[in-house]
């Protein structure tokens, strides 16, 4: 560090882009530490006026400014060595750039994403480009160092996900949320658990055993279906409600449905990895060891159904832990810069 | 790096803008720097030009003297040799006039001319030729006279005629009047 730059500070601007949005993460570092941050979210998937009015008053502060960008590339992942001759067994890195993390397993990504991240948003620059692996690998930093556990970090479209042991990688897999075949799985499971609970109706009565006369004693509990006609008075009551209530009611139907989303989402979200689980389980090309423990670095927002879906479905002990993708991201650009 | 898969670009303390500043300001300094020193070298050459000159002037100056002094001698010589030259035309118009005082009776064998004197021997055939023919004349030209005689084997008479001029007369004043 020479002496100009130390009279400067430090602008980390990290990009991360979402299912339909592009989120902004500004911090402004001197040498005692952070002074400030800025997020700001913008309605667009490529960079627009505002966006870069936005970065360029941040990084015309300074000429000491790091623009980082989190890779969002679906040809990326992550493979448990180093070695150069074992990383084909794995995966064909030939059209990949890869790093390799201390020395135990490495992290690739497209080249062609990646010329394409530089392409467009070459107005600004890109400085630092780190993969989600990384990302999760820093956040459980004080964790990946124990017993074998899966780690995920949750994001729109994204999950990525990583089995580390005493800090060795077992097993990485990114998964799109909107992926056809995940789609198309979950609906084939779908239709499966339909089936099943067509097959039990099956088993369920018999039909030729009920007898008519010994059922219609029941039937008599229907006598009072002529109550229904009092509902008239409930009719009038709910249209007696005010504007506030109605809306209200709305709202909490809109947010019904949200939450319905999110479950759906949740359930998804479990799917595909309970679905990589038991790909890490199966695949020979991984060493298998047995996981208790699910470590989940949300940046959507879950709700409390993906962890009970873990403990129930899965018999997994399940740690959510809320992060800051733009936080995490420029905590690596820090580390890059001061290394 | 470490995590990333792209290196960052250079980063500069210095903005395009205060790159153009400072260029400008730079070509100024330097300038300014440059005339500076165009400035001492131009003084210090005009210094050692002023020193060689001043050297100079002081050895044209010792040699104008030397030139000077050379000039008062030659003049000094150029006077003596005139003089010289004078007293050489004196002497030898004196050396003339007195061969011409000499008359044809008389023979000369030596003459001895000084600064203040005159000491000639010669034979003459008798007394009365010296004494009217050559004495007389010698007499008006120096203050004293004195002449000797004895016998030559012939019968004529040998002499020595010792003249003296004193000191404040010049000889060469006598001249002219030998040579009326």
């Amino acid at each position: 560090m020479n002496f100009f730059e130390s009279l400067y500070i430090k602008v980390f601007v990290n990009i991360i882009v979402g299912r339909d949005n592009t989120v902004a993460y500004i911090e402004s570092c001197s040498k005692k530490g952070v002074i400030n941050s800025h997020e700001e979210s913008f309605d667009t998937l490529r960079i627009n006026e505002k966006m870069l009015s936005v970065i360029k008053k941040y990084t015309s502060e300074t000429p000491f400014y790091y623009i980082s960008f989190l890779d969002a590339s679906s040809s990326q992942g992550a493979i448990p060595t180093c070695a150069k001759n074992r990383i084909a067994y794995y995966y064909d890195v030939s059209d990949s750039e890869y790093k390799c993390q201390d020395s135990k397993w490495i992290n690739y990504t497209s080249k062609t994403d990646l010329y394409e991240v530089e392409r467009h948003y070459r107005e600004i620059g890109v400085d630092f480009i780190f993969s989600p692996f990384s990302v999760l690998a820093h956040f459980f930093k004080d964790k990946i160092d124990g017993q074998a556990a899966i780690y995920v970090l949750l994001q729109e479209d994204f999950i990525s996900l990583a089995v580390f042991k005493e800090s060795e990688l077992l097993y990485a897999q990114r998964v799109g949320m909107k992926s056809d075949s995940a789609k198309e799985e979950l609906d084939s499971v779908d239709a499966a658990m339909d089936m099943d609970v067509d097959l039990n109706l099956d088993d369920s009565i018999d039909l030729d055993n009920v007898s008519v006369t010994d059922e219609m004693d029941s039937l008599d509990d229907f006598g009072d279906i002529e109550d229904l006609d009092s509902l008239d008075d409930i009719d009038e009551f709910s249209e007696t409600q005010d504007v506030e209530e109605e809306f209200y009611h709305e709202h909490e139907e809109e947010s019904e449905q949200e939450s319905d989303d999110f479950f759906n989402e949740d359930y998804q979200r479990f799917f595909l990895v309970q679905s990589a689980i038991n790909s890490f389980y199966k695949d020979v090309r991984y060493q298998s060891e047995f996981l208790e423990n699910i470590y989940i670095a949300d940046a959507v927002g879950v709700t409390g159904e993906l962890k009970r879906y873990f403990e129930e479905e899965m018999f997994m002990n399940a740690y959510v832990r809320r992060v800051s993708l733009g936080a995490e991201v420029s905590a690596l650009a820090r580390l890059e810069v001061l290394a | 790096m470490k995590y990333s898969y792209i290196k960052p670009r250079k980063k500069s303390a210095i903005t395009a803008e205060a790159k153009l500043l400072f260029t400008f300001f730079g070509m100024t300094l330097l300038m300014l720097i440059l005339t500076y020193v165009f400035l001492l070298f131009k003084d210090y050459s005009f210094t050692r030009d002023l020193k060689s000159i001043e050297r100079e002037y002081v050895t044209l100056d010792a040699n104008l003297a030397q030139m000077k002094e050379q000039i008062v001698f030659i003049e000094k010589e150029n006077v003596l040799a005139q003089s010289v030259r004078t007293k050489n035309l004196v002497l030898k118009d004196s050396i003339t006039n007195l061969f011409d005082l000499v008359p044809a009776r008389i023979t000369l064998s030596q003459a001895k001319l000084d600064k203040n004197s005159l000491v000639l021997h010669g034979v003459t055939p008798n007394k009365d030729v010296y004494n009217f023919m050559l004495q007389a004349p010698l007499r008006s030209i120096f203050h004293r006279t004195y002449s000797s005689f004895y016998p030559a084997e012939n019968g004529w008479l040998r002499f020595v005629s010792t003249n003296y001029a004193d000191e404040e007369l010049p000889l060469s004043r006598e001249e002219p009047s030998i040579e009326n």
